[in-house]
Formats: structure tokens, C-alpha cells, sequence
């Protein structure tokens, strides 16, 4: 069941956050009351592709408030690099209070991992964690207030356009997608029928100039791209177009191909395109929760999605393999 | 004074797991209080609990499913009951074992099974209070004949409703028990409340057929189609989750209507609403439309039985809609969608009207009520004179004889059945 309110007090370390327009992120860690975490600073680190080491991390100082919890702030600046940030909080946990109070004191602490010395990640932007027996625990999350993304598409943003959205990971832990684009095309509305797809955007950080393009370039396939022209409004920011599935399915052949969807605001040669995706809201993941049909069209279905970054693309199956 | 609770599974997830631990905690405040698990199949709780409870497990999953007492049947917990495949003699066994060494002053049992644990093999002196979270009238007749025989012996009952404990007392004769609706309780939300300005309507709860999303759904195609700027988002996962992601896409509402996934705490995702919107056939009481209110939003909910109609005031906190009706939902929200001003009122009148279901004015109900049923049964009296007892009398021994003609008869079409394998 998903409405559970539950217990306000328990025994692991959480921290709830609220984050403001500008992409400010206030935490609030309420540590248990079996650990005292007087002097503990909050780390968030960029995890690493598999098998690479850490390198970015980023370490805001931990400050006691009224309520007896800990605050940090994240502060629009610097901006995160594009990506998934762990949080973390580095501490020299004293046991205190009585052991023995309850049977499953001992798990209080859960996954403490030690920075080993010599990480990569021990460079000047660390902060000085190299010290020995520095540890560093996973935060839980606690209550994430996001109300003000709800309604993000409503503000255009410069460039570059920067968006974070802190969220709850799959293993349950607290952590901090971010997204960082020279410019965005934020997609607004697909409407899909029987043997086409219309999208509405808006360009954020940048301009449509005339001979705009969108590209519909094949994932895997050495540069091969198809362009159409957008229905550009006079702001030259709204933006729309129709992708007609006949001709993504005309040549096809077998198995399941993706196109990315993206638009270059300038005929200018080597002016890099934009991609086409949905940043600007509350949902950290929307590949499952924004989805729409799939369509069949001459031997094969087709059908727009989210990707696990949030971008528009368009995936065509052959029907028989 | 000590009070033990006696819970199912308190490692589990659902809604009688968290309204107990509610309970416990806020009387642990000023009372020894323990939660006795019957099962236990992890480590810890998956929800959390202040380890000012103690939490005491009987049977231990991860060790004791093969026992040879676990695999036969239950006697003592009645086969009548939903859970009854769950239970076994060893079950019964350590039950029976735990409640008569207990040193708790009152014991509350928070299931019918285990309210008839409870009744047969308290000892004397422990106060007996059993909790119904679900009510009778979906209880099959042969439950309700096992459960008329022992609830006798109990010292209290407690339902969720008020309509639930009206049918215990029209139609169970409890001489001697006090039957009184003893609602969930909601702790204190701690974010700021809505400010009814968002654009989105939300609802949540397991995605089952008796939430009747897909009626919600329909009926909010209706305001999509006349406020396009709104947003429909169902919280929660579960069987329905194809059917209804069909019917969304049926009714190109791709980009109105969004199945969320599972969200705890629910808190986070009601405040980025303005109206909370529940559809259901039947609610036993109906936590998410106190949730949604406790944190400022006006509720449009079908008038199924029980919890609904306890829960809003029409048109003064929220909107009570006639049940399966998808015009008179779609129009109850279209009326909030459309006026601002009459939204906002509604919400706040909604967080108001909803401090009543706070986890302190219910406690205190709980309180009140296990004083005076420890007063009485010191008093070595259990019994209130009843006015309208002669007159409950003959109302509850017709309901008796329907309940214990309907066990027998789908008792002997069991056995014809089970004649015919």
C-alpha cells in the first residue's frame, strides 16, 4: 500500500529537503537519537559510471537548527554536473544512549563506508576527506517538498539551463538527479494518432532562427538522420511538429530501432542540435509514468517514449522478427 | 499501566499496521506499551517505529515455517477468518502462551481472529479490547457466527466508523461490551498545506478493482475537457495498473491522467495538489481522504459505505458523490476545478475539520475508554445497562439465526462439493 503515514521518529538517518525555483536545496537531517553527529558535513558525490572511479563530489557544511535537526544548503551555485548525485553524510558517529534498549539498536547505522586514502575523489574539491577514518553514511529520504516544480514549464529559463529534482532511488536512498544543457527543448504535449505524432515545445536557453530543423537522428546508426521543419511561433521559443510514422517505418527491415529527437535552432553549420526531452518538472523518472500508445504502421509498431534521462524518442519494432 | 497491542505481522506494510503503530506510540507517551507480533518474516519492521514500543514476535518465518506444529491448521484461531490459512497450531500454541503470562494491564487485539484469541484465553483480570478495521457486513455469516460467540467475552470492541459500530450493536447481541467507533488516527502533517492554487487533482491507494480508478478516470476526462491546464495523478501500484494505464490511453489522456507509482510517506505528493479525489465502491474508513484534508485539500469522494460519509461534511470540506456515478464525480470536481475561491475555502475548512482524526483527540478517545473498561472490570462489573436492549435483543437473535442458517448452508454445500472432488 502507498498511503502509509507513518512513524515521524525512527531509528535511520533521514533528511527531508525542500528546494525553491532557483533550484536552491535546503536539507534538514534528523539524526537518530542514538548518534551524535555534532561536527558532520553533507556530501553529495556524481556517481560514477560502473567500474570508474568517484571524482566529482560536492561538501556543504552541516549547522544545527532550533529543532534539534541539522541543516545544509545547496546553493544554485556552482551548478551540478548533468547526472545522478548520491548524498551522503561524513561523520564520526559516537554510540551515546543506552545499548540493549531495544533489539535492533545495532542496524541504527546502516552502510558506513570508509573513503579509502588515495581515492581519486581526494583532490582539492574534496574538502580534506582524505583524513584517515573519515566515514561517510547513505542518507533515507524523509519528506522531498518539490510543489514549486510542478508548474516548471511555466518560467523560461536562461541558458545554461540547470534543473535539479532530488528523489528517492530504487534501493531507497536520498539522492539528487540534475541536468545541465547549453539549451533544452522541453516537450509540452504529444498527441498521438493511428499513423502520426505532434509535439508542442519550448526552447529554454536559446532562440529559433529561421531554417530551424528537427532531427531525428538513429541511435547506433552512423549518422543517419532525418530532418523536418518546425511550425516555429513568432516568440521563437514555442515550437511544434509532426512526425508521420510512415515514413520512419518505409525501410525499416527487422529488429527495433531508436531515433533521438532533437532541434538545431540555427541552419548554421556545427551549431549543435538541442535535444528534446521533459526536464522541467517534479518527476525524476518518467519513462513509467509518462506513456503513450503505440501505433502499428506497415509492418511495424511504433511508439514515443521517455529514456531513462528523460528525453523524447521514438522507437520502431518490426512486427515479425 | 501497560498495554499490549497484538498485531498480525508488524513487518508487514498496510493500513491496520500503521494506524497501530500510530496508536501505540502516542499511548506510549504516557503508558508501557508492546506490540506482540504474531509473525515475523525480517529483520526489521518496514515501517518505522519509536523504540519506546517494544516489539515482540511470536512465530519467526525465517526459522519456524517448516515446524511440524506450523504446518496443521489452526483450531483456536477461527477458520472462518480471512487469515486463517496464515495461522497453524503453533500459532495458536504461542498465542495461547503469551496472553496467559502477560503482565499488561489491557491487551488490544487488532483483527477478528485475533480478538477471539483474545476473548477465549485472556486471563481475568487483563482488560480485552478488540479492534475492527474492516466491518461486518463484508464479514462472510460463518465469521460473524464464530465472532458473535466470542466477542461476548470481550471487554470492549472497537470499530472504525461510527456505521460499523451501529451494525455490531444492531446485529451482534454484546451484552456487556461497549462497541464504540474509535477512528485511524493521522499524525500532524508536517509540511506547509496546499495552497489550492496547483492545477492537479491527485488520489491514492493500491491500484484495485474497489478504488474504482477507472470510473475517476472517466470522470475526469470531463474536466480535461473543459479545463485542459488540469492534471489527474493516481498514487499507488497494483493489479490494475494495465487496465487503467488502457483506459487512459483510450481516452487520450497521455497528457492528463498519470499513474505516479508508490509514494511514501504520501505527505510530499498531496500538498502539490488542490483537490483530493477518491472513487471507491467501499472504504472501511478511508486514510487518504483524511490525509489529503490534514494537509489543506478539499475531498470529492463517492458516499460508499463506511468512512466517507464520516469524514466529509458535502459542501462544506469536500464533495460526498452518489457511488459509480462518473457524471456526478466529473461534475463535483469540475465545481471545485472552476471556482478558486470556494477551492481555497474548502481546503482550509477541510485542514480544520480534519484535526479531529490527529493522532492526540483520538488517543485520548482510546485512553478514555480503556480507563473505564479497567474501572469496570476491577469493579468486577462489565456490564452498562443498556436502554434499548430488549428491543436489540430480538433485532440481533433474527440477524443470529440468518447469520448461523447461511454458515450451515454454505457449510453442507462445502461438504457436497468437496463430496464430488
Amino acid at each position: 500500500m502507498t498511503t502509509e503515514t507513518g512513524a515521524s521518529r525512527d531509528t535511520r538517518l533521514r533528511a527531508d529537503c525542500t528546494i525553491d525555483p532557483d533550484g536552491r536545496i535546503a536539507f534538514a537531517l534528523r539524526p537518530p537519537a542514538a548518534v551524535d553527529f555534532r561536527s558532520s558535513r553533507m556530501l553529495l558525490r556524481l556517481r560514477p559510471k560502473k567500474g570508474q572511479p568517484e571524482k566529482v563530489v560536492h561538501v556543504l557544511d552541516l549547522e544545527p537548527a532550533d529543532d534539534g535537526s541539522l541543516r545544509a544548503v545547496l546553493e544554485p551555485q556552482p551548478q551540478l554536473a548533468e547526472g545522478r548525485w548520491d548524498v551522503y553524510v561524513l561523520a564520526e558517529p559516537r554510540e551515546s544512549g543506552d545499548p540493549g534498549d531495544s533489539t535492533d539498536s545495532g542496524d541504527s547505522i546502516e552502510s558506513i563506508e570508509s573513503i579509502e586514502s588515495g581515492d581519486p575523489g581526494d583532490s582539492g574539491d574534496t574538502g580534506g576527506l582524505g583524513d584517515p577514518g573519515a566515514r561517510r553514511q547513505r542518507i533515507r529520504p524523509g519528506l522531498r517538498d518539490l510543489r514549486v516544480l510542478v508548474d516548471g514549464q511555466s518560467r523560461d529559463r536562461p541558458s545554461p539551463v540547470a534543473v535539479r529534482v532530488p528523489y528517492a532511488t530504487k534501493d531507497g536512498y536520498l539522492a539528487v538527479r540534475a541536468w545541465l544543457r547549453t539549451a533544452h527543448a522541453e516537450v509540452e504535449g504529444v498527441e498521438v494518432t493511428d499513423r502520426s505524432m505532434t509535439v508542442r515545445a519550448r526552447l529554454h536557453g536559446a532562440t529559433l532562427a529561421d531554417g530551424a530543423t528537427v532531427r531525428l537522428r538513429l541511435r547506433g546508426g552512423d549518422g543517419v538522420v532525418r530532418t523536418l521543419e518546425p511550425r516555429a511561433a513568432s516568440d521563437g521559443r514555442a515550437f511544434s511538429f509532426t512526425v508521420d510514422y510512415g515514413e520512419l517505418a518505409a525501410g525499416h527491415g527487422t529488429g527495433s530501432r531508436v531515433w533521438d529527437l532533437s532541434v538545431q535552432p540555427r541552419p548554421a553549420a556545427g551549431a549543435p542540435p538541442v535535444r528534446i526531452g521533459r526536464l522541467l518538472d517534479d518527476v525524476a523518472d518518467r519513462k513509467e509514468i509518462f506513456v503513450y500508445p503505440q501505433a502499428a504502421v506497415g509492418g511495424v509498431t511504433v511508439r514515443p517514449y521517455y529514456t531513462v534521462d528523460n528525453d523524447l524518442s521514438v522507437e520502431v519494432t518490426a512486427v515479425r522478427p | 499501566m501497560k498495554i499490549s497491542f497484538l498485531l498480525h505481522n508488524a513487518y508487514g506494510i498496510g493500513g491496520t499496521i500503521s494506524t497501530t503503530f500510530n496508536l501505540a506510540q502516542a499511548l506510549a507517551e504516557r503508558h508501557e506499551v508492546e506490540i506482540v507480533s504474531v509473525l515475523r518474516h525480517r529483520a526489521r519492521p518496514n515501517l518505522a517505529l519509536d523504540p519506546k514500543v517494544a516489539l515482540r514476535p511470536l512465530v519467526d518465518l525465517r526459522h519456524e515455517k517448516e515446524h511440524p506444529l506450523h504446518l496443521r491448521p489452526a483450531r483456536v484461531f477461527p477458520a472462518a477468518e480471512y487469515r486463517h490459512h496464515q495461522y497453524s497450531e503453533l500459532t495458536d500454541q504461542r498465542i495461547g502462551e503469551c496472553l496467559a503470562a502477560t503482565d499488561a494491564d489491557v491487551v488490544i487485539g487488532t483483527r477478528p481472529g485475533l480478538n477471539v484469541h483474545l476473548a477465549l484465553q485472556a486471563p481475568e483480570h487483563v482488560v480485552r479490547i478488540g479492534q475492527e478495521h474492516l466491518s461486518l457486513d463484508n464479514h462472510p455469516p460463518r465469521l460473524r457466527a464464530a465472532l458473535r460467540r466470542a466477542y461476548r467475552r470481550l471487554d470492549a470492541l472497537t470499530t472504525v466508523t461510527q456505521a460499523d459500530a451501529t451494525a455490531y450493536r444492531r446485529r451482534m447481541r454484546l451484552p456487556g461490551v461497549r462497541v464504540e467507533a474509535l477512528p485511524n488516527s493521522v499524525p500532524d502533517p508536517v509540511l506547509p498545506a496546499a495552497d489550492g492554487t496547483a492545477k492537479v487533482v491527485v488520489a491514492a491507494g493500491r491500484l484495485g478493482p474497489v478504488k474504482r480508478y477507472d470510473l475517476l478516470i472517466e470522470a475526469f476526462a470531463l474536466v480535461a475537457a473543459e479545463h485542459p491546464d488540469w492534471r489527474l495523478r493516481i498514487y499507488g501500484k497494483g493489479d490494475e495498473h494495465a487496465r487503467l494505464q488502457e483506459i487512459i490511453q483510450r481516452l487520450g489522456l497521455c497528457e492528463h491522467v498519470f499513474l505516479m507509482g508508490a509514494a511514501a510517506p504520501m505527505e510530499a505528493e498531496w500538498v502539490k495538489g488542490s483537490i483530493g479525489v477518491a472513487a471507491s465502491d467501499f472504504e472501511a474508513f478511508g486514510m487518504t481522504i483524511v490525509e489529503a484534508m490534514r494537509c489543506g485539500l478539499p475531498v470529492v469522494s463517492t458516499d460508499c459505505p463506511y468512512g466517507p460519509g464520516e469524514i466529509i461534511e458535502d459542501g462544506v470540506d469536500g464533495r460526498l458523490v452518489p457511488v459509480g456515478d462518473r457524471d456526478a464525480l466529473g461534475a463535483a470536481l469540475l465545481d471545485l476545478v472552476r471556482d478558486d475561491e470556494r477551492r481555497r475555502r474548502m481546503g482550509r475548512t477541510a485542514m480544520e475539520n480534519a484535526r479531529r482524526f490527529a493522532p492526540v483527540p483520538v488517543v485520548e478517545r482510546a485512553e478514555r475508554l480503556i480507563d473505564e473498561a479497567l474501572t469496570l472490570r476491577r469493579a468486577g462489573r462489565r456490564v452498562a445497562p443498556d436502554p434499548g436492549r430488549i428491543r436489540n435483543l430480538l433485532v440481533s437473535q433474527a440477524f443470529a439465526a440468518r447469520d448461523t442458517a447461511h454458515a450451515a448452508a454454505s457449510q453442507a454445500l462445502h461438504t457436497v462439493r468437496r463430496g464430488r472432488r
